[in-house]
């Protein structure tokens, strides 16, 4: 996920560097956040590492893309599309990701509930295969131009007169804009009615939940499909913002959200977060000061190290495994 | 006689191929050696995944390792100062074995600690990183504010990889210009590999894998280690891989980074659990039916629909290429047998587990415990003479453990004399579990003393408690569900043998008296629990209460001299447990074991404790002999609550 866009000018001072590079890292780590709440909020409830969450996400920028063909768009948005034909299409492929997540849980995961915890994983792994190999077969091995359907303005530039090395777009402040609400949203959701309820309830103790009345089953379909809906969003940004999509682009994504999962501590949805956040500026920085070809390397000892060291994470809370 | 006509046969077609595809032509003969190096392996990743039961997604990072240490010891071209001195290629297999086996300890001995799902993506970030290290080596520049120290170093070959590779020489061997040496010296190296992890699995070292499996917990509580056990299986199964990279990269004389690629780990994990993980046949037709698949079958196919398409006219079959699907396909695979046949295509058929209810039939066969059916080798080993029962085996001073804020034991004491049973009652949630788990390590107090045989027993792990001479039972019961009923009791010995990797292999004249004795004592036990004739069963097959008497079986075959029995009569019927309080009377008075016995049924405990110690909301409030505690004031409020009438009323004798 290189940033070929606002890359560092030659004839930047130092901190224009680092402004630049803390601005390419919100804008990514808002996106591994969207991604990394998918994957805390199935492994809150069900303890599965869902390793197909990062190919939903894939499959969000294409399907995205779709509907956009769909709808006839191929171009840069103007003035009223931008708030009927974008919002239009952020619920498409949100729906349709949200129902391709159930559709993955219902026919791999769920049949082995009862099974040992490390089956269900490896039917993710399986899961994950597919699905690339879907959009592999769907859009082809090279990488598939987006359109720009969202207008770049050089914002500093522009709209201030001001004369800096410094990029930043509509773009930039479009990813943290469609970021927040969805955020807002799940925060309500999670906290405010029933089925979030239902959902921390669930994910504390499934058979005291059960007990109580809670339709377990349905909670975790819940949960599935907004996890698939978030990880449609985010597809949806990633590729308005970098106006490029691989089939092989969700593993490499979805790893970095699981690490921001782990990070902020998993089953935590501020961790999420926060943990979104500090890989995306720790995987910018890496690659502006260390080497981009070493950025992966150091966001996995990240992930091993907090992993062994502080599993709980940032924020999530300990628990010890029964005796 | 049948097996070994088979296995002949096997033998006969295994060394008589390669002749026969010379003969006709077919030249298979270095895929079919390609395909053997993948199978091994898929047997090395099988030692974590189906014995250990540790989800390996890294594999072919120790695959990478293991060539890479051919690659860069054995090629002439790399001109790193280090190395391109072309060692030997008969050395270089075993250094790359060593450095593989090295590496696994390296990356086991932090990350084992985590649980499993956190551990598989452990091992998947250690093998995202290898590649991406092996990539990025090949050309390193440390600068430091203009100094530059090191300057476009070449340690690895980076993308370009390492070629050539020094081939094996064997004088007047054409490993040069033949494929079939290479057959043979895989088909060597992979037949010593199959036969050295046979013997581990049957050795005390495999039992000790599967016990981990199964149930880490109630193996720590059986004297296996779980770490240094792990450990084990993690370098093992990378010291395959290692000789398998080696060869592998001599073979192709050139490796790359591309060639260790997560797909790679993933391929070799479809083939451990296609097969059946933890079966070596299972892995190995695993192993056969995904290369032939992915060789043959799916260009085969492609080359039949196309044909189909050309004489039917459809342009979409004639531009088919089914390969392009090969990864879609092990996806589906996985995905396919773990929904499907969990235990693979060779593994066991498991019964459907046997109703909850106790079994009739079973109950009136368990005989009553008889003094000569006491194995004699447990009464030497255990019974340490006459002992003054005043003389205390384990004892407990001001107990304390806190869970956040619920105190679960309050400054709790406790003697156990030698050959004394004591009773340990209270109401539900009294700490009496708790009590069992500070004591055998499994939790650590806050506070307290806590002595056995005058040594003390703080910060010790479960393990090493169990050899000490302290052996428990589970409330539900914890056995080793997957593994035999006779396995189940050979762990139980794990910590009394003593066997090591070479001895398991090797199997010198020691180690098979061992063995051959620590199965004779197993079978001893099971005849004195009375499960004589279900030692092939598989332990979560048995009806209820022969699971309970097998936790107990498993319990003295550590050779313990304190039992700790954790509600042993629960959900027995009045016969069975009349029979099981006969079974611990007895060894109390004939092996002077002492034991401590947690029990709600009131009769049991009247019935064969010497002294007993009432726990309430972790306090000890009341501790005597039974007659005693059944007129304990504080006893009848703890269970019937303050206003209960002022006569004994806790049934008893």
């Amino acid at each position: 996920m290189g940033g070929h866009f606002g890359a560092p000018h030659f004839h930047m001072t130092w901190w224009e560097v680092l402004v630049q590079q803390t601005i390419n890292g919100l804008t990514r780590g808002a996106v591994f956040a969207l991604i990394a709440l998918g994957y805390t909020m199935v492994y809150g409830i069900i303890e599965l590492i869902n390793f197909a969450h990062g190919d939903v996400f894939m499959l969000g920028l294409f399907i995205s893309l779709a509907w956009f063909g769909l709808l006839g768009v191929t171009g840069t948005l103007g003035g009223w599309q931008l708030v009927t034909v974008l919002p239009l299409v952020f619920v498409l492929t949100m729906l349709t990701t949200a129902g391709l997540n159930v559709a993955i849980d219902r026919i791999a995961y769920r049949p082995l509930r009862r099974s040992p915890r490390l089956a269900p994983l490896i039917t993710a792994i399986g899961v994950s295969f597919m699905l690339e190999n879907v959009a592999l077969l769907w859009k082809g091995p090279a990488p598939i131009a987006y359109p720009d359907v969202f207008p770049s303005v050089d914002i500093l530039r522009e709209w201030f007169g001001i004369d800096s090395a410094i990029f930043l777009t509509t773009k930039d402040v479009l990813v943290v804009v469609a970021t927040i609400p969805l955020m807002i949203a799940l925060t309500y959701f999670v906290r405010r009615t029933r089925w979030g309820k239902a959902m921390r309830a669930t994910a504390q103790d499934r058979e005291t939940a059960q007990a109580m009345g809670i339709d377990v089953e349905r909670t975790i379909l819940v949960t599935f499909l907004v996890g698939g809906a978030l990880a449609g969003a985010a597809g949806l940004i990633q590729g308005m913002y970098y106006n490029i999509g691989m089939w092989w682009m969700g593993y490499q994504a979805g790893l970095r959200a699981f690490t921001a999962a782990v990070l902020g501590g998993i089953g935590s949805m501020g961790g999420a977060a926060l943990g979104g956040l500090v890989i995306g500026f720790l995987s910018a920085w890496s690659d502006q000061y260390i080497s981009a070809r070493w950025t992966n390397a150091i966001v996995f000892s990240i992930l091993i190290i907090v992993l062994v060291f502080r599993p709980h994470g940032l924020l999530g809370e300990r628990t010890p495994d029964k005796a | 006689m049948n097996s070994r006509l088979g296995a002949a046969v096997l033998a006969v077609v295994l060394v008589a191929y390669p002749f026969v595809d010379q003969a006709v032509g077919l030249h298979t003969v270095h895929a079919v050696s390609d395909g053997m190096i993948y199978m091994l392996l898929a047997l090395g990743l099988n030692i974590v995944v189906g014995y250990a039961g540790l989800l390996d997604l890294g594999y072919a990072a120790f695959f990478a390792i293991g060539a890479y240490a051919m690659g860069l010891l054995n090629s002439p071209v790399l001109g790193s100062p280090l190395y391109g001195h072309a060692w030997s290629f008969w050395l270089c297999i075993w250094v790359a074995a060593a450095v593989s086996a090295l590496l696994g300890l390296v990356i086991g001995a932090p990350t084992l600690r985590v649980r499993g799902d956190y551990l598989a993506i452990i091992t998947l970030g250690f093998g995202e990183i290898i590649p991406v290290a092996i990539r990025n080596l090949g050309d390193v520049t440390i600068e430091i504010g203009g100094w530059r120290p090191i300057e476009r170093l070449n340690l690895t070959g980076g993308e370009n990889g390492v070629n050539p590779v020094g081939r094996p020489y064997l004088p007047g061997v054409p490993f040069e210009t033949d494929p079939v040496p290479w057959y043979f010296l895989i088909l060597i190296i992979g037949a010593a590999s199959v036969w050295a992890m046979t013997r581990l699995r049957d050795s005390r070292l495999g039992r000790a894998w599967m016990a981990i499996r199964e149930d880490e917990t109630a193996a720590d509580c059986t004297g296996v280690n779980p770490v240094s056990t792990k450990l084990l299986a993690f370098a093992l199964g990378a010291s395959f891989s290692g000789f398998a990279g080696s060869v592998y990269a001599a073979k192709l004389q050139a490796i790359t980074p591309g060639a260790f690629e997560f797909q790679v780990s993933i391929m070799l994990l479809c083939m451990v659990v296609l097969g059946g993980a933890g079966s070596i046949r299972g892995v190995v037709l695993g192993a056969m039916l995904i290369t032939v698949f992915d060789r043959v079958i799916l260009s085969q196919t492609t080359f039949l629909v196309r044909g189909i398409g050309r004489t039917l006219g459809v342009p979409a079959l004639v531009s088919l290429d089914l390969t392009l699907w090969r990864w879609f396909f092990f996806g589906l695979g996985l995905v396919l047998v773990m929904l499907l046949r969990p235990q693979g295509l060779a593994g066991r058929r498991v019964q459907p587990l046997a109703g909850a209810d106790v079994d009739e039939a079973a109950a009136l066969d368990a005989a009553p415990p008889r003094v000569e059916a006491i194995p004699r080798w447990l009464r030497e080993q255990i019974a340490t003479g006459p002992v003054a029962q005043a003389d205390a085996l384990l004892d407990v001073r001001g107990l304390t453990k806190a869970f956040g804020g619920v105190v679960a034991l309050n400054a709790v004491d406790l003697v156990v004399p030698r050959g004394g049973i004591i009773g340990l009652i209270g109401p539900n949630g009294a700490g009496k579990t708790t009590f069992f788990n500070v004591v055998t390590g499994l939790i650590r107090p806050d506070a307290g003393r806590l002595t056995f045989a005058g040594a003390s027993l703080v910060g010790l792990r479960p393990n090493a408690i169990v050899a000490r001479g302290i052996a428990r039972t589970f409330q539900s019961i914890r056995l080793f569900q997957y593994m035999t009923v006779l396995d189940n009791v050979l762990v139980g010995e794990h910590c009394r043998l003593e066997a090591r990797v070479a001895g398991a292999v090797l199997r010198p004249p020691r180690v098979r008296a061992e063995e051959a004795r620590a199965r004779e004592r197993a079978r001893s036990l099971l005849t004195f629990v009375g499960l004589s004739g279900k030692e092939d069963e598989l332990a979560r097959n048995l009806p209820y209460g022969d699971q309970r008497r097998l936790e107990i079986a498993r319990a003295l075959a550590t050779e313990p001299r304190l039992l700790l029995l954790d509600e042993p009569t629960a959900g027995m019927n009045p016969r069975e447990s009349h029979t099981l309080t006969d079974l611990i009377g007895l060894l109390r008075r004939e092996l002077s074991l002492s034991i401590l016995l947690i029990e709600h049924d009131m009769q049991v405990v009247m019935r064969i404790s010497d002294r007993i110690t009432v726990l309430d909301y972790g306090t000890r409030i009341a501790e005597g002999t039974p007659t005693e505690i059944q007129r304990h004031p504080r006893v009848i409020e703890a269970y019937l609550g303050t206003g209960a009438p002022q006569e004994p009323v806790v049934p008893g004798v």
